[in-house]
């Protein structure tokens, strides 16, 4: 089972009416919304409004999801006519054009997003640089079970098989690596004044 | 280890589409009463998007509990007033269109009325009869057919609605000065002024 199959997951339920699966889609996927729905709208207020709005259709829309795509893509396309409904309904032509390409983690289009918010590029440079410490300073088992994990991509069970050790294991030590570099990153978002 | 403990372990597992549906619903019960649980999440999200991307976008964004508020049936939070408005006048605007909807005569309330179909629009005519058509019927000459641009469609229909609108304005006034000429005690003087019937239209004007 992979990432995207936890998505399906919390789809199924929350086509089923799940609100508190919906929740933990919004929780994922708010920040990557907003950031593109910055790229059409620069005022912060009305980019969190229309980042509301994008998730309030999507769940009214959810019986319409079929898989046939990624959920983030198909959550994507609705936030990005979004936005772009919002520039229309307030008279002003949309300068950005997103493409369903822009939609892919880590593509370049994406990645210049916030250029327009200052504030949040400086906030997103320190906790990478909490993060990149407190992944480096986790013992070397931790180390490599996440590592595995999140820059391999690979399944509990493979990393059980490269690490030669029990799935529970695995699971375990995933846990606790996360566990310790949560804790850099909650004390980094505490001292933070924008971080709510 | 500890309940809690167990709880965001089962987190990070559904983080990594690892945990059974038993272990998702019980992660769920306890999410929707344990905002740590839920912000625990959230900072998990965002350190896999600095892991893989070296950078998170909008980490000061939040409209999760506006969003499940606005779906469980409260009233939705927007930030900017214009939004607002923007939202509440597409809702007027489609109760109103959806009311008009409702006022048309449907087939089987055609009692009375007669579909105009100059130039495409289509009139529901109220006190009009209908007509049956039949073959070898000559058709009623129909000016603005000869119309040929968009334009003067355009005006050909709003001048059309225009004199309905006239029509319906007149019988009105005669009704209402009718009514009122028959139940008034007193010479009664309509507020309304009430134009001839047609022909004499234009020597009364």
């Amino acid at each position: 089972m992979t990432a995207s199959e936890t998505d399906q997951q919390l789809v199924q339920r929350a086509q089923r009416g799940d609100l508190r699966a919906f929740d933990l889609l919004v929780l994922k996927y708010q920040g990557r919304i907003a950031a593109l729905v910055s790229r059409y709208v620069s005022d912060p207020s009305e980019v969190e409004d229309v980042t509301q709005e994008a998730f309030i259709k999507a769940y009214r829309a959810i019986d319409k999801f079929r898989g046939d795509s990624a959920f983030y893509t198909w959550l994507y396309r609705i936030a990005a006519n979004a936005a772009k409904n919002y520039l229309v309904s307030k008279r002003r032509r949309p300068g950005s054009d997103a493409t369903i390409e822009d939609a892919e983690v880590g593509s370049q289009a994406a990645l210049l997003a916030d250029v327009g918010n200052p504030e949040a590029v400086a906030m997103g440079e320190e906790l990478a640089a909490v993060v990149e410490d407190a992944l480096s300073a986790l013992p070397e088992e931790l180390q490599a079970a996440l590592t595995l994990r999140e820059f391999e991509g690979l399944s509990y069970d493979d990393i059980a098989a490269v690490l030669d050790c029990p799935v529970g294991t695995v699971r375990s030590r995933i846990f606790r690596a996360r566990e310790a570099i949560d804790e850099r990153v909650k004390q980094q978002m505490s001292g933070e004044s924008g971080f709510r | 280890m500890t309940t809690s403990d167990r709880e965001l372990e089962t987190l990070s597992a559904i983080m990594d589409g690892e945990a059974d549906e038993l272990e998702l619903r019980r992660v769920l019960d306890s999410t929707s009463s344990d905002p740590a649980l839920r912000a625990r999440w959230r900072r998990q999200q965002m350190v896999r998007e600095l892991l893989q991307t070296r950078r998170v976008r909008q980490p000061n964004i939040e409209v999760s509990s506006a969003v499940t508020e606005a779906l469980a049936g409260g009233k939705s939070v927007y930030k900017n007033p214009l939004w607002s408005m923007a939202v509440a006048a597409s809702v007027t605007m489609a109760v109103v269109l959806g009311g008009q909807q409702l006022l048309v005569p449907n087939n089987n309330a055609m009692q009375g009325s007669v579909i105009s179909d100059v130039v495409g629009g289509v009139v529901p005519v109220l006190g009009a009869q209908p007509v049956q058509a039949s073959l070898g019927a000559k058709s009623l000459p129909v000016a603005a057919r000869q119309i040929d641009t968009a334009d003067n469609e355009r005006r050909e229909v709003a001048a059309m609605y225009e004199r309905l609108a006239q029509d319906r304005y007149r019988n009105l006034g005669r009704h209402h000065a009718s009514a009122a000429a028959q139940t008034h005690p007193a010479p009664y003087i309509s507020y309304i002024r009430a134009p001839a019937p047609t022909g004499q239209e234009s020597a009364m004007q």
